[in-house]
């Protein structure tokens, strides 16, 4: 008996169909809001998984990206009115060239100093850029000018234009998630998470191999960044160095499968679900039930699923799968 | 000139006795257990509002609740290496990482939660009292914190080169394997190091009190200071992280005097940096791994 298989690029090409349609099925602004900040978190967490979960090298500062790519996208079109869809590139640069000396600090040291360290790294830029008050407006920040529709800026009317920006940007990051997993690279990565130093022991060039992925994270990250200015058309230090930008990148793929392909989306998507349910139930009101609320659930995987959900979804799985099986060696049998 | 650098000096000293009690909690955790305590700002944060809600509600002085907050946090830190700690020893850095990372938030947000944003502060009659020594200036509340951070230093010295537990748990720092050859029940003295270390946190919060005011993130700057006097002092080592602590307030007060008064912070992460660029095991040597 042969089991009609529904090939993998089928599905991937459903899902893709459903993505693409969803913002003309659903018009509300508030799901339309959720949506992208699932999509936009789920390629932050994409992001930071290819240094973070690959390489386990577990930084805790992705907004010293995050914010360079604002910064820098913001500040070319402000100051020299150039398209944020040139400067979101720019941004990627500037922040990869700010991931070398970064990088060359941080990879010195392992485990919870190299993590202590990518938090200093990102509160040292937010507080430089506090006090850049002739370029960068210091402080108080500044609001992007409303330019109205204008999709050459990065500006729409309709709210739905913008959800394909951070659609777009995922699956860029899961497909080059997904080729990175099956190259040379992806095997020295898993190599060095595993033991660094066997690593290096059978020849990998563990520090290259660090600075590239680095390099490739750090990128994409200030993508990310440049769209989030674009979208709430406001940039100042805090919110551009947040921590929790920092914070949300790592949770997101450890609660939902730290080092594998899905695992940031399927995390974004839980917690985001329960961030939004919280706030229809609560209101936003109360102040720190979300973090709350994220950090029970982070618990609660360290210590019983650290392979997180995708573990979890993969188990589920497995024993359906096995139990039908069994079930049908009954059947046969009897 | 000379008396402002002098006076910059006092002051980084007199709040560096207090970043000493943290960066000793999490240097003693840090040496016993091999974890890194990220939560344990959140425990001053606990130690402050033990303080305050006690001196709110009940006129008790904030120095008379170090004989509650400091016995309280010791329970917790039983509680807090037996309950989860104890289960992720061995499993690699994300969950080592990541259970005290996520402890922290867990805190911070509860006690957004419950005391919400705002600074609450405790007046005592020696809160604004101050006296002249020479030109430079001495508030009493920072110097008695000062004072009592030190011997409170002091007994924990005593305490890890005298009593058997205290020798237990340098043992179990040097060499693990051996210590448990030699009957020490690591549990026990991992339990005593975590309550330990948080009762030393919980004294930083109740000291603070009388000129520090309590919030959900007040914890914040004291953990961060800890962390890198800690990478500077060489971690594990009690000593190291005295000393350290000391500098780092200095470093702060005078980047506050000399560079600008949001300043303070960019010279310790500097500090940080430069330190882990150059001498990552710390100024004393040793292992930072």
């Amino acid at each position: 008996m042969r089991r009609l298989r529904i090939p993998g690029v089928l599905w991937l090409g459903l899902l893709g169909a459903v993505l693409l349609a969803l913002p003309l099925v659903v018009t509300s602004r508030f799901a339309i809001d959720i949506f992208i900040r699932v999509l936009l978190f789920s390629f932050i967490g994409v992001a930071w998984n290819l240094i973070g979960g690959y390489a386990k090298q577990l930084s805790l500062g992705h907004a010293a990206y995050f914010g360079l790519g604002a910064y820098t996208s913001t500040i070319l079109q402000i100051r020299f009115g150039i398209s944020p869809w040139i400067g979101m590139f720019a941004g990627g640069a500037v922040a990869m060239l700010a991931s070398l000396p970064i990088g060359a600090l941080c990879f010195r040291l392992r485990g919870p100093y190299f993590a202590i360290a990518t938090i200093a790294t990102a509160q040292v830029l937010m507080l430089l850029f506090l006090k850049f008050r002739d370029f960068a407006w210091g402080a108080e920040g500044t609001t992007i000018p409303n330019l109205g529709n204008a999709p050459l800026m990065m500006q729409f009317d309709a709210k739905a234009a913008y959800y394909y920006i951070p659609l777009g940007l995922l699956a860029i990051g899961l497909a080059i998630t997904y080729r990175i997993e099956r190259s040379w690279m992806g095997y020295y990565l898993v190599a060095i998470g595993e033991d660094e130093d066997a690593a290096e022991a059978i020849g990998v060039n563990a520090l290259r191999i660090k600075r590239d992925i680095y390099l490739i994270s750090a990128f994409l990250t200030a993508l990310a960044g440049t769209f989030y200015v674009q979208y709430i058309y406001f940039i100042d230090p805090q919110t551009a160095f947040s921590f929790n930008i920092s914070v949300e990148a790592a949770l997101v793929s450890i609660v939902g499968g730290i080092g594998t392909l899905w695992g940031p989306v399927i995390g974004t998507v839980l917690l985001e679900a329960t961030s939004a349910l919280l706030q229809s139930w609560l209101g936003s009101s109360l102040g720190g039930i979300q973090l709350t609320v994220y950090s029970l659930i982070l618990i609660a995987v360290i210590l019983w699923r650290p392979t997180g959900l995708l573990g979890v979804l993969k188990d589920a799985y497995a024993r359906i799968v096995h139990n039908s099986a069994l079930a049908k060696k009954a059947t046969l049998d009897g | 000139m000379v008396t402002t650098l002098a006076q910059a000096v006092v002051n980084g000293l007199l709040i560096g006795g207090i970043y000493a009690l943290v960066s000793i909690g999490v240097t003693l955790i840090f040496g016993v257990v091999k974890i890194v305590n990220f939560a344990q700002g959140e425990f001053v944060m606990i130690g402050m509002y033990i303080t305050y809600f006690l001196a709110d509600r009940y006129g008790i002085d904030p120095l008379l609740s170090l004989a509650v907050s400091m016995p309280v946090l010791f329970l917790i830190g039983v509680a807090l290496q037996h309950f989860l700690i104890r289960r992720v020893l061995g499993l690699g850095d994300m969950p080592q990482i990541f259970l005290t990372f996520a402890l922290s938030l867990l805190l911070m947000n509860l006690a957004l939660l419950l005391f919400t944003a705002n600074y609450r502060t405790v007046q005592t009659p020696y809160s604004d009292a101050a006296f002249y020594f020479g030109p430079l200036y001495f508030p009493v509340a920072k110097l008695i914190a000062f004072g009592l951070a030190m011997v409170l230093s002091g007994i924990l010295w005593i305490f890890l080169h005298t009593t058997d537990m205290g020798k237990a748990m340098r043992a179990a720092a040097q060499k693990p394997e051996v210590a448990m050859l030699m009957g020490i029940n690591p549990d026990r003295v991992f339990c005593v190091a975590v309550g330990v270390s948080l009762a030393l946190a919980g004294a930083a919060g109740s000291l603070l009190m009388p000129f520090y005011p309590a919030s959900p993130m007040a914890g914040q700057v004291f953990v961060l200071m800890a962390f890198v006097a800690v990478v500077l002092g060489t971690l594990g080592n009690v000593k190291g992280a005295l000393v350290a602590s000391l500098m780092m307030g200095v470093a702060e007060s005078l980047g506050i005097q000399f560079v600008g008064a949001d300043s303070g912070l960019i010279v310790v992460f500097l500090m940080l940096l430069l330190t882990l660029a150059f001498r990552p095991t710390g100024l004393a040597g040793g292992g930072a791994r």
